[in-house]
């Protein structure tokens, strides 16, 4: 390299003469051939320096040799780095996060590697790897650097990298992480991606930003779509919308009225729309001869069982052979299902309604309608649940849940509370309605209510401010707590105080340390309970690892009196670790062990953890660990694990786990309650014939619902005390469930959102994350045509150019537009 | 005067005309008129609750053209059935064991194993359960001592409360009676009562209770038992020697089989067990000689019980041993040939309308109709022959078609199968595998009842260390004419 008019030329030639030279041969002598260059002073004496660091740099002391070589890379910094090869600058990025370090701890100045860094960012960008530029921008802490390099080309790479990286960082970087991803999506107009990340960052500031961003009406639909799986409440304003109309018809698509609509459609595409009867569930005809026979009385308990797999096979198809078939028919009002059910049983069984009709307002409220009328409080409030149930994720102006259930939140009867108020909690989780809330709020504090309506209260509280962090909401729960004796805090239902607290602060991290305080002066009865609870519902989701060590310990450890707090905290341990593939894995493996060396208590909540871990994703590993664990000698645990099992195959319509589950109707025909869990699981199993999954995370498993994931937890919760719960009176905590209830379905609509069948390949998502070029997404696939079922874990993709999607995440409703540049072949 | 929408299940009501002076009622009726639901049904959701009948239009704050949504049917409201229904759960104890479709278990009191299977067995012979409920003290004749009267009482009582019961009974006064009894099933080994042969207790059991349950007139017609489970047998004895022929009849509970290199099934089994040699002195030879017997049946039981001659007593062992050889037995058995002349003759009749009967239940009937003409020539003398002989064979078969016009046919069903597991009748594992009216089988192991299948009650022929039959008991198919 000759020496040019730039004086540094020089420097940067002796140092590629010093490179060549230690790498190969160690041979110093080399440069003495360029000595008879003419120099200046200055030049001169750079060069002297340069020598004394190349001597150095052989010196056997290795802190001196990295001085050297430090100082040597500074001082020739200006030139192109990339001329020294890759390997090159992938050594020089480390030593100088190394030395950022360094400088951090003694406050030094850090200009001058900043100015490297800001080279080798441009350089890593424009070759290909954005990905060791983020991990540079990183440990310098400084990714505002990024926004200046990221072009058309590598901005996807980047934001890819960005977002699943900031998985295994810790707070608050994540967060930094994921603005950055943010703000390069919106630079480059990425708005479903952007507002994927709005969603996932909880900031309704950044969620208008999109719209406001945005000028294009369709897209602003396609991001309701987005918005509405979800599950938050949004209000459009005209910022957002300036068309009166629009705006209607896109918080029509917020509110998710044509959700029933749509699932209809998939419904009607795949030909299930024919309902299902409880014993199609069955199968018993399988089973030759064991159990084939019913008994010929009707069993109350199998009943309720059919009430609820009736539920939740037919869920949204808004028709059933139970329920909605006309009561006037030959049979009369003996036919009527209704009444196969006892007391509390018709509760469930008029709520059930809701459940078929789930979406349909217009149509669950008609069919809801002559149960108002009853005189039997049981029914009154089951119809009163149903219409909670109809309404879930549905957001209607004229209110009508709230005005049905409003008026009967004070009435006497507790059943007909519990029902009104339950129903609330349902239709309304999320919204944070105030006018909910100072009606129910007195609920808490009143001295007449009974403890299982205070502690419903507190329930739908939780689920009506989920993730709030609401001060006034987590005041009264706290009173209601302190106010309850001795005795009450025993009763199996008051743990639904400490959780509809923590559901306040459902994934929201340090926000509930204050409260967590607060919960240390509770009776030692409820104290550890709650705090395991706040604890494990304020990190779910995050995948914070040293928050499931601290639950790993408290599993761990061996009590010796009947405390009740190691429950949740193993249930903490998968609600933490839930959210990414590694830390899953993880926690499976550990619960492995807990298994094994924990007490039964903990024992009793592991396979319930398993059911949260993979809930609506039967993994073959956890299948035959729950397999295993419902036979196992202690009838709750088996009782656990047989509902996990419903849970991980939860509307897959998983043959291997109907097939378990028919196994197990017959080993446990005798034993009522265990029977009724297999038939429960087994509706699950075939929740909405198929159509259904309860996994809170959609968008590729990058979001999380709040509202479902409380609708999970809260049945897991009940669960850890299965029989006075569940099997007891308030078997109704199952259709908690609806929350997480979701269409796993892709539907492709067009621009005036009717449905339209296109090619679409679907098959096992392929991690694409810090892979050059446009590697596949997904592998092993199928084409169908939409509607498609989407299984856990797989990914679609358009299979035909003539459409362009308007969203990137093929999941749920897609609008699709037409391709200008599309020709015929 | 506001103009507003109002939804109703899936319609829209556009322009309805809000007269503000009048009172929501009006309104109310209005809508009456466009839907029929009554006023009084009528929910109207307005901002944050239902439209009351006498609010104020002004407090409401209803916006011209605003959507109104108002629910509410025609349709009747649900009542309670009349007839409250009756579950399950609600019923008393007993009424909750005959929905389980199958009787409680019998607790294992120490090695009794056997008895209890045995009694299973039995239990599952419904006329054997009637005739004991209509035993009592003040019928029973003068020859039946106190101890068999005891153990008749006890068996009554035993299969009353295992109907009776949903957990497992534990029949302690039965055994203690039986002990009584047959002091044999006393006998003692490191001070526990020792297992004992199952099929010793129920020789002995149907013994005692075929002669307790003999009606006071005392004849041997009316002995229910022997109606149930008796087996006339005839029996030719031949000397080849001297060519001596004789016959006699016998009557026996229970036809063995038994099981030789030759025998893979069950029918083979019987065969063999109906022939035998036995040495008599010969009149005619003035000397011992051998003689040859050949059994034919004569008359058939309701309940045919069929003894597996599994175990024989191994002098080098001191013990009786057991044969583990595989023999095959069917669900349904025939044993039209082993039957004699007279009986075949008048079982043909009633097994051709039992062929017909499936034949038709299968679609079948058009097509033999033709074909079996020459059969139905045989047929048809035959009921001349047996409407004269009916009347004296149904005394004679006692119960057996003592209704009016079912006849044997010859084909039995299995119905319930006493199994042993171990390798000698002293010792191992009783269990009764028993048919329910249901169809379900169940397997009473002690006191855990369990249902089984079908197709694994045939695996229990032997051949291994399962579980094989050694007592099993078929009931007679009969089909009316």
């Amino acid at each position: 390299m000759a020496p040019g008019p730039d004086p540094n030329s020089v420097g940067d030639g002796a140092k590629r003469d010093e490179a060549t030279t230690k790498v190969p041969s160690k041979e110093p002598k080399k440069k003495d051939d360029k000595k008879e260059e003419d120099l200046s002073e200055e030049d001169l004496q750079l060069k002297q320096n340069l020598e004394l660091y190349v001597e150095r740099a052989q010196d056997p002391n290795p802190e001196l040799q990295k001085a050297a070589l430090e100082s040597m890379r500074l001082t020739g910094s200006e030139g192109d780095i990339g001329s020294w090869g890759h390997e090159y600058v992938r050594n020089l990025a480390g030593e100088i996060a190394e030395e950022y370090t360094v400088r951090q701890g003694e406050e030094a100045s850090i200009e001058d590697l900043m100015d490297l860094v800001q080279q080798i960012v441009a350089f890593h960008m424009k070759h290909n790897a954005e990905t060791e530029a983020v991990d540079l921008l990183m440990d310098v802490e400084d990714l505002d650097l990024l926004l200046e390099h990221v072009d058309r080309t590598n901005f996807w790479r980047t934001c890819n990298y960005l977002t699943s990286a900031a998985k295994y960082l810790p707070g608050p970087d994540d967060m930094l992480v994921l603005d950055i991803a943010y703000m390069i999506y919106i630079k480059f107009e990425e708005y479903p991606n952007a507002l994927q990340i709005a969603l996932f960052l909880d900031n309704m500031q950044y969620v208008k930003q999109v719209f406001t961003s945005c000028t294009d009406l369709l897209r602003k639909k396609q991001f309701c779509y987005m918005i509405s799986r979800h599950g938050i409440t949004f209000e459009l304003d005209p910022e957002m919308v300036e068309n009166d109309v629009d705006r209607e018809m896109l918080q029509d698509i917020v509110n998710n009225t044509k959700l029933s609509e749509g699932y209809l459609t998939l419904a009607r595409d795949i030909e299930v729309m024919e309902a299902k009867t409880p014993e199609d569930i069955y199968k018993a005809h399988l089973l030759d001869g064991r159990a084939s026979s019913g008994p010929s009385a009707d069993s109350a308990r199998q009943n309720l069982a059919a009430t609820f797999v009736n539920a939740f096979v037919n869920a949204g198809f808004g028709q059933d052979k139970l329920m909605t078939v006309p009561s006037d028919s030959t049979s009369g009002s003996a036919g009527n299902w209704l009444f196969k059910n006892k007391e509390h049983g018709k509760t469930s069984a008029a709520a059930s309604l809701g459940m078929i009709l789930l979406w349909d307002v217009d149509a669950g409220l008609t069919h809801l309608d002559k149960y108002f009328h009853s005189n039997d409080n049981p029914i009154i409030a089951g119809a009163l649940l149903g219409v909670g149930i109809v309404n879930c994720g549905i957001k209607n102006d004229c209110d009508p849940a709230l005005a049905l259930l409003g008026e009967y939140i004070d009435k006497e009867d507790s059943s007909v509370r519990i029902g009104a108020i339950m129903g609330l909690g349902i239709a309304y989780a999320g919204s944070q309605n105030d006018q909910i809330r100072s009606s129910l709020s007195p609920v808490l504090n009143d001295a007449k209510a009974s403890l299982d309506v205070i502690a419903f209260a507190a329930l739908s509280l939780g689920m009506i401010y989920v993730g709030s962090c609401n001060e006034e909401v987590a005041q009264s729960i706290i009173f209601a707590l302190m106010d309850r004796s001795e005795a009450e805090l025993g009763e199996a239902l008051t743990r639904f105080l400490p959780l509809g607290l923590g559901l306040l602060y459902l994934g929201k991290q340090e926000s509930v340390e204050a409260t967590a305080e607060v919960s240390k002066t509770f009776n030692e009865k409820i104290r550890k309970y709650c705090d395991m609870t706040l604890l494990s519902c304020a990190y779910a989701g995050t995948g914070n690892v040293l928050k499931v060590q601290d639950l790993l310990a408290q599993c761990g450890e061996h009590l010796e009196k009947g405390d009740i707090h190691q429950g949740p905290a193993v249930l903490g341990l998968a609600m933490v670790a839930m959210s990414e593939e590694l830390g899953l894995d993880m926690a499976i493996r550990s619960l492995e062990r807990v298994l094994q060396y924990g007490e039964q208590n903990v024992r009793r909540a592991v396979p319930l953890a398993l059911g949260l871990l993979c809930i609506s994703n039967p993994k073959v590993t956890v299948m035959d660990t729950l397999s295993r664990l419902s036979h196992d000698t202690d009838s709750e645990v088996a009782m656990s694990a047989i509902v996990s099992l419903g849970l991980i195959g939860a509307g897959t319509n998983n043959a291997r786990i109907a097939g378990m589950l028919r196994n197990l109707s017959s080993y446990y025909y005798k034993d009522a309650s265990l029977l009724f869990c297999v038939r429960i699981a087994q509706g699950l199993v075939h929740m909405g014939k198929g159509l259904l999954t309860l996994s809170p995370f959609h968008s590729e498993r990058l979001l999380l619902s709040p509202t479902a994931l409380a609708g999970i937890v809260t049945l897991l919760h009940a669960c850890l005390d299965m029989k006075s719960i569940i099997l007891g009176k308030y078997h109704y905590v199952l259709y908690f469930l609806v929350l997480a209830m979701q269409p796993r379905m892709m539907l492709t609509v067009d621009e005036n959102l009717k449905p339209i069948s296109v090619p679409v390949r679907v098959g096992q998502a392929v991690d694409v994350v810090g892979q050059a070029g446009r590697p596949k997404t997904i592998t092993g696939f199928q084409t169908h045509s939409t509607p498609v079922l989407l299984a856990a874990g797989e990914r679609a993709e358009l299979a035909t150019d003539k459409y362009i999607p308007l969203s990137p995440i093929l999941e749920g409703f897609i609008i699709l537009k037409e391709n200008p540049d599309y020709r015929e072949e | 005067m506001l103009t507003v929408s109002v939804k109703w299940q899936k319609k829209v009501f556009e322009g309805i005309e809000i007269d503000v002076s009048l009172p929501p009622y009006v309104f109310k009726a209005q809508l009456y008129d466009l839907t029929g639901v009554p006023p009084e049904r009528q929910k109207i959701m307005v901002k944050g609750g239902l439209l009351k009948d006498d609010a104020d239009w002004s407090s409401i704050g209803v916006k011209d053209g605003q959507k109104l949504m108002m629910m509410g049917t025609a349709d009747e409201i649900v009542k309670a059935p009349e007839k409250a229904i009756v579950f399950a759960e609600d019923l008393p104890e007993e009424e909750q064991a005959t929905n389980l479709g199958y009787s409680a278990g019998l607790v294992n009191l120490g090695n009794t194993c056997y008895m209890n299977s045995t009694v299973q067995c039995l239990k599952s012979v419904p006329e054997l359960k009637s005739a004991l409920s209509n035993y009592s003290l003040a019928g029973r004749s003068n020859d039946v001592d106190q101890t068999s009267h005891m153990l008749t009482v006890a068996t009554r009582e035993l299969f009353g409360d295992l109907d009776r019961s949903v957990n497992a009974v534990s029949p302690t006064q039965f055994w203690m009676v039986l002990r009584k009894k047959f002091p044999q099933f006393s006998q003692l080994q490191n001070g526990m009562h020792m297992q004992q042969d199952a099929e010793e207790c129920w020789t002995q059991l149907l013994y005692t209770l075929s002669q307790s349950l003999k009606a006071p007139t005392s004849s041997e017609d009316s002995d229910a038992v022997k109606a149930l489970f008796g087996v006339n047998l005839r029996s030719r004895v031949h000397c080849q020697e001297s060519g001596e022929e004789s016959s006699e009849t016998e009557s026996v509970y229970s036809l063995k089989c038994h099981i030789s290199h030759e025998v893979n099934h069950l029918h083979e089994g019987l065969k063999h067990g109906l022939k035998g040699e036995l040495e008599k002195t010969s009149p005619a030879l003035g000397r011992t000689a051998v003689y040859l017997k050949e059994s034919l049946i004569d008359s058939l039981p309701r309940y045919l019980t069929v003894q597996f001659v599994r175990f024989f007593w191994k002098r080098e062992t001191n013990q009786k041993a057991k044969i583990l050889r595989k023999v095959d037995y069917p669900l349904e058995l025939d044993i039209y040939d082993l039957c004699s002349e007279e009986l075949r003759k008048k079982l043909e009749a009633p097994r051709q309308k039992l062929r017909d009967e499936e034949g038709k239940k299968l679609g079948l009937q058009t097509k033999s109709s033709s074909k079996d003409g020459d059969v139905k020539m045989t047929d048809a003398e035959a009921p001349s022959n047996e409407s004269g002989e009916s009347s004296t064979a149904a005394q004679q078969e006692g119960a057996s078609s003592s209704e009016k016009g079912t006849h044997m046919t010859g084909i039995y069903d299995l119905v319930s199968v006493l199994t042993h597991k171990g390798r000698s009748a002293d010792s191992g594992h009783y269990v009764a595998w028993v048919k329910q009216e249901s169809g379900k089988w169940i397997q009473y192991d002690d006191s855990y009842p369990s249902v089984q299948r079908e197709e694994d009650i045939t695996k229990l022929s032997g051949g291994g260390d399962w579980h094989m039959a050694y007592i099993i008991m078929y009931k007679a198919r009969f089909v009316s004419m």
